[in-house]
């Protein structure tokens, strides 16, 4: 058969299938010849890379719509957010006035400077960005897996980052240094670290997510630790401090912190009346619990002379204990046999409830504490 | 015909298979006796009157055409259609209201202290009352003097629930707010089951108890020692388990008297171990029954208000038992 002699439209069909088979066979030749050069140091054309930024663009846009913003305008928050961000992020994006590792300005595409150009998102976006990460760059989605507050932390902090000065950004991300405490520690840098975040016995935390750990149980600060360490208790900010920390240094950490002086209540604030009533609610729950809706009384595990693996409560932020108690619910926190056991508990409470539960806990000096028994045998 | 009467041989056979602690066809109490003899006439009367309007539709269709006539005359129809319904089902009836007043006459007579049933998810708190006026709070355990009418109020402050124990009585409903009252009387001693028999959500199916009933002095002797505190633990391993109970916050939904422990949200395990089954007739009560719960339930009762507690080890699962066995 000659080929002037087959019917146009035929003709064409023969053609298109010669050239798409043609064109896989020869897309897969140079796949496995490994032919396309991945060297981060081979740039990409210029068209292909304003093409990547602007797939990147668009897609932070609008896989972030939707997203609410809270409140960011909060001193706390940013400083609890620039305390991550010293270790979190300035390895790889520098700080104001820092000269960017070599080796984090080789990465390609490089992670950029952040100063002036963190303007160019939205808040919805910068969340979205550093909860989820950048796909085939080197930027890493956020390790604590459901604890959005956390990145809204480093998010208010993004927003302050380009009014600041190298000299105040130092100020904001060094955290407390009271002298005189006679750190029994190998590492005393390592108590400067935490209380960065968590204070120290002269101070109090820097935000209300981050806990106060001053003469909280030792066993439970080891326990949580060890927690964080191994990913079965989910925060971006502590996972990858406490997975870096020994076993000795955890055991020291929390030696240390547990034989500071309980912190200091600090009720809630709003309108005295409402507030008070609210306190007062909540001592009913922790005294007595609510039966009629399964809810066993708080202080009857979290008090002195329980087991040391259950926290003591009182003069812990409010913020804290209503970011916890909400994590308990919907599963964040679960998993671990300790967690089981509070879970269902915190299942059982209402939104207002745990409100005044907090606000109780949070109000209230913590009692002394008697040196629970030493029956807990050494987990296998 | 033939496969007729072999399907209601074989429908008659069916309940015979039913025997056993929780079944109404063994009755042990004197509600059960009367209504067992009541269900007993009601079922064969219903079995005579199904084999003569059977006889007559065979006859219909294909009996001789005399008999045929016969049926068709009018005081058959008078007869058969409306006299005998009338007098059978009224003396019924009548027989029905007999039992009803006898049980009514018994509630009278159950003029000792009674008990009070609460449903709980999924177990049940009983309260005994004390001649003296005091209570006894227990749990997950029905006891009974045998030949004593006895005042059983049913209560719940959550969901519907419905109490019964077949061997003892007919079944009722314990709706939050309101107050059912039944009347139990044991005739022999023995032990039956009760059973919740109303869906109450996730753990309804294991919703049951054992039922003892005891000759009343023995019943006097251990309501008395129902009433005490519970028991020093005996070894050091139960002083253990004790300490543990108490440091593991256990006493924040359980009560034992006598101790720390002052919760509401479970069962009272003042005196648990003396109790026949745990956690509302799903385990045996045993020392390896106790460990398997504490740490296991959820998976041996799902959605139970209990936690689990995977955090003991082996080593204080045990103490804990020991410390429970031994609150008899
Ligand atoms: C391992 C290195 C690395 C770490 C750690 C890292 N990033 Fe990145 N980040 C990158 C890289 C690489 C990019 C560039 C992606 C691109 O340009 O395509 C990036 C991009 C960004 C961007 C978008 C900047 C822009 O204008 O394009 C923001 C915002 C950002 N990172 C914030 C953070 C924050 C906040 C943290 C700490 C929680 C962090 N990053 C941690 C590597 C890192
Ligand atoms: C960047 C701030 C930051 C630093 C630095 C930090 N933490 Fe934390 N830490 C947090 C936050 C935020 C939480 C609350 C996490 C959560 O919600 O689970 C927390 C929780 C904890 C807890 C659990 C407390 C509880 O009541 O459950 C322990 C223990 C702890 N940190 C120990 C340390 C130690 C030890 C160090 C120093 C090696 C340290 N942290 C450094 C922010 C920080
Ligand atoms: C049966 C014992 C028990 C009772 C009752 C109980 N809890 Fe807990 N709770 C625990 C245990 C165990 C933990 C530790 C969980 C973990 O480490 O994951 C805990 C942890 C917590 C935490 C986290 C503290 C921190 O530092 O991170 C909060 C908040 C809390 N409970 C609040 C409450 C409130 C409010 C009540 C009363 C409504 C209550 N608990 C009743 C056992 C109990
Ligand atoms: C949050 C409340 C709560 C806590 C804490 C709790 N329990 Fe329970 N427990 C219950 C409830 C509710 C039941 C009834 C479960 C059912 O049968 O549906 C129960 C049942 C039991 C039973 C069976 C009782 C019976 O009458 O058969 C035992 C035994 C028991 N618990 C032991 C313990 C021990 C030991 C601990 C501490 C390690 C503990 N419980 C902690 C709520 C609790
Ligand atoms: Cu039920």
């Amino acid at each position: 058969m000659r080929w002037e002699r087959l019917p146009r439209p035929r003709a064409l069909g023969y053609a298109i299938v010669i050239v798409l088979g043609g064109g896989i066979l020869l897309a897969t030749a140079w796949v496995l010849a490994g032919a396309y050069n991945v060297a981060a140091s081979a740039k990409h054309f210029y068209v292909t890379d304003r093409l990547l930024k602007l797939v990147l663009y668009r897609s932070v846009d609008t896989y972030s719509a939707g997203i609410e913003v809270p409140p960011l305008r909060d001193a706390g928050l940013v400083r609890l957010g620039a305390r991550h961000f010293v270790t979190g992020c300035q390895p790889c994006h520098a700080g104001p006035g820092m000269d960017q590792s070599p080796i984090a300005a080789s990465m390609y595409p490089a992670a950029p400077a952040l100063g002036n150009n963190v303007e160019d998102w939205e808040s919805r976006e910068l969340f979205w960005i550093v909860r989820h990460g950048l796909k085939f760059t080197g930027m890493p989605h956020w390790p604590g897996e459901g604890r959005d507050s956390e990145v809204w932390a480093v998010v208010a902090f993004l927003r302050e980052l380009p009014k600041l000065s190298p000299q105040e950004y130092a100020e904001l991300t060094r955290g407390p240094r009271s002298p005189g405490h006679g750190f029994p520690l190998d590492r005393p840098d390592l108590m400067a670290q935490c209380s960065g975040c968590h204070g120290d016995a002269d101070n109090g935390p820097v935000a209300s997510l981050a806990p106060s750990l001053n003469g909280q149980n030792t066993a439970y600060l080891i326990r949580a630790l060890e927690e964080y360490a191994a990913g079965s208790r989910e925060s971006g900010m502590m996972e990858p401090i406490a997975a870096a920390l020994t076993e000795s240094a955890r055991e020291q950490l929390a030696q240390e912190f547990g034989s500071f002086a309980s912190p200091t209540p600090s009720p809630p604030d709003g309108d005295s009346a409402e507030r008070d009533a609210r306190i007062a609610r909540g001592a009913g729950i922790a005294r007595d619990g609510i039966a009629q809706q399964n809810i066993p009384p708080c202080l009857a595990c979290h008090s002195p002379g329980k087991s040391g693996q259950f926290p003591r409560l009182e003069a812990l932020s409010e913020g804290y204990l209503i970011e916890q108690l909400n994590l308990f619910r919907d599963g964040t926190r679960s998993g671990t046999p300790y967690a089981e056991i509070m879970a269902p508990i915190a299942r059982r409470l209402t939104k207002d409830q745990i409100a005044d539960a907090a606000a109780y806990f949070s109000s209230v000096e913590r009692g002394a504490r008697e040196a629970p028994a030493a029956h807990a045998e050494a987990r296998p | 015909m033939r496969t007729l009467r072999l399907a209601s041989l074989l429908f008659l056979a069916l309940p015979a298979g039913c025997g056993g602690v929780q079944s109404a066809l063994v009755p042990r109490g004197a509600e059960a006796t009367e209504i067992d003899a009541l269900f007993w006439t009601v079922t064969w009367v219903s079995v005579a009157v199904t084999i003569l309007v059977v006889s007559f539709v065979a006859i219909a269709l294909w009996g001789p055409s005399r008999w045929r006539n016969i049926i068709a005359d009018h005081w058959v129809v008078t007869v058969g259609g409306i006299a005998l319904p009338v007098v059978v089902l009224s003396a019924l009836l009548a027989y029905g209201l007999i039992v009803m007043q006898v049980g009514a006459a018994r509630s009278a007579s159950a003029d000792g202290p009674g008990i009070t049933i609460v449903g709980k998810r999924w177990w049940w708190e009983v309260i005994y009352d004390r001649p003296d006026g005091s209570t006894v709070m227990s749990a997950n355990e029905l006891r009974l003097p045998v030949g004593k009418p006895v005042e059983i109020r049913l209560e719940s402050d959550n969901v519907i629930h419905s109490f019964w124990a077949p061997q003892l009585g007919g079944k009722l409903d314990m709706i939050p707010g309101r107050t059912n009252v039944l009347t139990l009387e044991a005739t022999e001693a023995g032990i039956s089951r009760a059973q919740c028999a109303e869906y109450c959500g996730g753990a309804h199916a294991l919703m049951s108890m054992f039922v003892v009933a005891m000759p009343p002095e023995e019943y006097e002797a251990w309501l008395e020692a129902e009433a005490r505190p519970a028991s020093e633990p005996s070894d050091e391993a139960a002083e253990r388990g004790r300490t543990l109970f108490l440091e593991n916050g256990c006493g924040a939904c359980h009560t034992v008297r006598g101790t720390d422990a002052a919760g509401v949200v479970g069962p009272d395990l003042t005196h648990v171990g003396s109790r026949r089954s745990l956690a509302a007739a799903t385990l045996p009560n045993d020392r390896d029954a106790f460990a398997r719960w504490i740490r296991d339930n959820q998976h041996i009762k799902p959605d139970n208000l209990m936690p689990p507690y995977g955090n003991l080890t082996d080593g204080e699962l045990t103490a804990i038992a020991a410390y429970l066995d031994g609150l008899e």
